[in-house]
């Protein structure tokens, strides 16, 4: 019995030192501009110009940002948003904004994206350009620097959940999962998320992630090893049963 | 605030009772009657007070679960956000998020009466706690400011003045000296 | 019955404790007078105070009740000696260990040691290693110890029978198990449980510190991991004392030996299980623990009460209710040791109520009620075993002349001290605090009362020492008995 104990304590100790080897300290920068008003800025759209407020007072929008000549994070970004947000079953109403960031982009470009993304017929999601950029950029704290060598913008992948108001209530860099996804589609409708985790990537052992789907906190590894001394005692105990007993002595 | 000296008047009156009880039991003890067999029917008895703890803590419960912090003010939006990125041994805060690299920290915070406000709390360090004091130097409210996690406390100040933040989870040795302030105007 | 060789260990075992216990309680007076501003001490040698005074009292008291049940099962069962050996040696080893990481380490991050805060090194830097494995040497330990004081059971009893399940079924069934076993039991198994708790934390921890970072662990699981460990192992300490009780007190207070029954067995085996649950009270600020949780801590905090406490209650209701009663100091130590338990489980239960909790956590509250069942509780019921085993070794049951001093001095000192922590507690003083800012200076008053209440309890305590270790020494002298 030992044995299988001091066996599971090595194999702990064992998967850590082995899958963690990154360096880690927490990003800040999804908290940027959060609780801000975004810019209510003109888009130009398929069916002609809107104000940004014109979207967010009918619903709250996830407003992706993207731009058709990219060869990099951008289509990856789209796909994820996509599948990330087909895998919603929530009654949340919102839609999804693609706003392109490159001022050479058109409209037409941008429906062409949409196709490419089977979207074109999708109504939740718009694909649009602005004139006004800048300023939509510097109210969500989007930096995109133009390379002239590769003719490429360095940029993040970044997602905003806007609400109602017209305020970013949530931020998300990177390639994410279909739960943080759901946090994002939770708080732009004005559901109160008592606490989330900032980002970071060594952490092997966290114990919940949250679902807002369900309202719940999902188990993970971490919990695993929060349940280990019960599983473990339990293991004792059946061992203990098997002491041979000298009840006359 | 009356609930700290309901909470110390509750607790003293329970330990009187017990105490009580005790000292009643053990005078019972010094010069029992001649006749006397003891405790009648203990295990009625012991039936009887089981019964009777289980309907109370399940009064208790039902009576006090609603009103944990974690329900406090969900359904509203807050007039103000203010950041709280804590450290050995000081609150940075803002109303901005705060880049570590170019911070920008509000020295004088100011919210606003009657509307709820919402304080998003974490550490940069050590678990560091986040306790509001009023001027009368009473704790009115509360979070832990865990690294790696962001505490959402809101709240509604219902009277203008000076507010103190102490730290209120052993952070090192400043940890008594861990402090700042804010004013509800 | 206890072996000569169990007499001796038992008898080194105690002096250990008191002595221990004088020097523990001698940091915490330093602590209350510093507050007090009576004495000045650096907010670093407070903290590393703070940190030796929670680990040692901690350690010395789940020891005491491993040992008292240990030395009383030999009437049921055949004990090791040399288990309770191979635990003490341990204990001194991990003891000075945890000692040289304080005082000369100066190591100061609590005695729960909250992650990340020993990673943040403001002291030696050997410090930190020394004492995660100061308690990595005393948890592997005593998971031996604890797990081969229930092996020692279960050569005897079986699985069922030592948790008294057969009294459950059946009215009166053949083998009958003393609720000493049964108390017993439960309380090794929830130790057995925490110190895996304990191991793996510590395995994480260290896994950290010589990863060179490479490896960082979640604030979160830690913490849950912490108090698993370290709100289980206090509890289970109680437990063991509570054990003593139900075999001593009847037999000093010539009442009829406590019978398990199916009530008693059905309490104690539901305690298993609520206790587990209730170190999530622990956590109830963080907001990040998800809100079932919270709430099932809170319910389990509740209900862990009803079985043991209860069951218990009426147990002794029923041994001396209107009862001609022999008093002598072991079971009046028992009997306010009783109240002392339920005064401070009222205490825990405020406490444990969440909508308390945001005014009431990491106040002076929370050392408020664990000191009282401590202090008062616990304590009092191993200075129980204490002294009637050195009665037993001395064969001398007189009351020693100071005896009618050392109940009101404990309690004068004891509710004293603890009053001015629920005081500034409810006053929203701050725990853990090397000062206290001027707003809150009715802190600094009550600090200092609490230091000279605390002086008073001291001298109770060592009035019980000096009878105590006088009567163990003759246990050096017998040849045999």
């Amino acid at each position: 019995m030992r044995k299988s104990f001091f066996f599971f304590i090595a194999l702990v100790v064992f998967s850590n030192v082995v899958l963690c080897n990154t360096n880690g300290l927490y990003s800040f920068s999804e908290e940027e501009k959060l609780f801000k008003p975004i810019a209510n800025i003109e888009i130009a759209t398929a069916e002609g110009e809107i104000s940004l407020s014109d979207l967010y007072d009918k619903s709250p929008i996830i407003l992706v940002l993207v731009f058709t000549r990219c060869t990099g994070i951008c289509s990856p970004l789209l796909s994820n948003v996509k599948e990330n947000i087909r895998q919603q079953q929530t009654n949340e109403k919102y839609k999804v904004l693609v706003l392109s960031f490159d001022s050479s982009d058109s409209i037409s470009g941008m429906l062409q994206l949409a196709k490419r993304y089977n979207l074109d017929e999708d109504k939740q999601w718009i694909f649009a350009t602005t004139d006004r950029i800048e300023a939509l950029n510097a109210s969500v704290g989007f930096n995109p620097v133009w390379d002239s060598t590769s003719q490429q913008f360095d940029h993040e992948a970044l997602v905003v959940g806007v609400n109602g108001n017209g305020y970013i209530v949530k931020k998300l860099n990177g390639l994410r999962a279909s739960s943080d996804f759901r946090s994002l589609i939770k708080e732009i409708n004005s559901e109160f998320v008592l606490s989330y985790p900032l980002p970071r990537k060594n952490m092997l052992f966290s114990c919940f992630t949250y679902d807002p789907a369900t309202g719940k906190k999902k188990i993970s590894v971490g919990m695993l090893v929060m349940l280990l001394p019960v599983v473990l005692t339990l293991l004792v105990v059946a061992g203990l049963a098997t002491i041979k007993r000298k009840p006359n002595e | 605030m009356e609930e700290h000296k309901f909470i110390l008047f509750l607790f003293l009156s329970a330990a009187v009772l017990v105490a009580g009880i005790f000292h009643f039991l053990y005078s019972t003890t010094l010069n029992p009657p001649s006749e006397s067999e003891g405790l009648q029917n203990p295990l009625k008895k012991r039936g009887f007070v089981l019964v009777f703890m289980f309907i109370v803590f399940v009064v208790l419960l039902f009576v006090t679960v609603p009103k944990s912090p974690y329900f406090l003010f969900s359904n509203e939006t807050p007039a103000k956000v203010v950041y709280v990125n804590a450290q050995q041994f000081a609150y940075m805060m803002s109303y901005k998020s705060i880049d570590l690299n170019k911070p920008e920290i509000e020295t004088d915070v100011e919210l606003p009466l009657n509307e709820p406000v919402e304080f998003r709390v974490t550490s940069v360090d050590v678990t560091h706690g986040f306790g509001i004091y009023n001027s009368k130097a009473e704790l009115l409210i509360q979070t832990q400011a865990m690294p790696g996690y962001v505490n959402r406390l809101r709240w509604k100040f219902t009277e203008p003045g000076k507010y103190n933040i102490l730290c209120l989870e052993f952070c090192g040795s400043g940890h008594a000296v861990m402090r700042s302030s804010f004013t509800v105007k | 019955m206890a072996s000569l060789s169990l007499k001796k260990i038992t008898a080194v075992w105690i002096y250990t404790i008191l002595i221990l216990f004088v020097l523990a309680i001698l940091m915490g007076i330093t602590m209350r007078f510093t507050q007090g501003k009576t004495i000045s001490v650096s907010p670093i040698e407070f903290y590393l105070l703070m940190t030796t005074h929670g680990v040692t009292m901690i350690g010395i008291w789940a020891a005491a009740g491993i040992v008292a049940v240990n030395y009383l099962l030999a009437r049921y069962i055949k004990v090791s000696t040399s288990l309770n050996v191979f635990a003490l040696v341990f204990t001194v080893i991990s003891i000075l260990m945890l000692w040289a990481s304080t005082f000369i380490g100066k190591f100061h991050a609590g005695w729960t040691f909250l992650y990340p805060l020993p990673f943040h090194i403001a002291w030696e830097t050997w410090a930190t290693p020394m004492f995660l494995w100061s308690l990595m040497v005393l948890s592997v330990s005593w998971f031996i110890w604890t797990l081969g004081s229930m092996v020692q059971i279960l050569k005897k009893y079986s699985l069922r029978q030592s948790f008294a399940i057969q009294h459950i079924s059946k009215k009166s069934p053949s083998v009958e198990t003393p609720p000493l076993v049964l108390i017993s039991m439960v309380s090794l198994l929830g130790m057995v449980v925490c110190f895996i708790a304990a191991i793996i934390l510590l395995a994480l921890l260290l896994a950290e510190y010589y990863s060179a970072g490479k490896f960082v662990n979640d604030p979160l699981l830690i913490k849950n991991l912490t108090f698993f460990f370290g709100h289980t192992i206090a509890n289970e300490a109680l437990y063991l004392g509570l054990a003593t009780l139900y075999e001593l007190l009847p037999e000093v207070s010539g009442r009829p030996k406590f019978k398990t029954t199916w009530y008693v067995a059905l309490g104690w085996n539901c305690a298993i299980i609520f206790i587990l649950g209730a170190f999530f009270h622990h956590l109830y600020m963080d907001f990040v623990q998800p809100k079932g949780f919270q709430i099932f801590g809170q319910i389990a905090s509740y209900f862990a009460t009803i079985p043991s406490v209860v069951v218990t209650i009426i147990s002794i209701v029923t041994l001396l209710y209107n009862n001609k009663i022999k008093w002598s100091l072991v079971n009046l130590l028992f009997f306010i040791g009783l109240m002392g338990w339920i005064i401070g489980g009222i205490g825990a239960v405020i406490d444990a109520t969440i909508s308390n909790n945001i005014i009431l956590h990491n106040t002076l509250w929370v050392p408020a009620h664990f000191h009282t069942y401590n202090v008062m509780g616990n304590v009092l019921f191993s200075l129980a075993f204490f002294v009637w085993v050195a009665n037993e070794f001395s064969d001398n049951n007189d009351l020693q002349k100071y005896n009618k001093l050392v109940m009101p001095l404990l309690m004068v000192g004891g509710f004293g001290f603890v009053l001015m922590f629920y005081w500034a507690g409810a006053y929203s003083v701050p725990r853990r605090f090397a000062m206290y800012p001027s707003e809150l200076s009715s802190g600094t008053a009550l600090a200092s009362a609490a230091a000279w209440f605390a002086c008073i309890y001291l001298v109770g305590v060592l009035l019980v020492l000096f009878d105590v270790l006088k009567k163990c020494a003759k246990v050096f002298s017998s040849s045999s008995h």
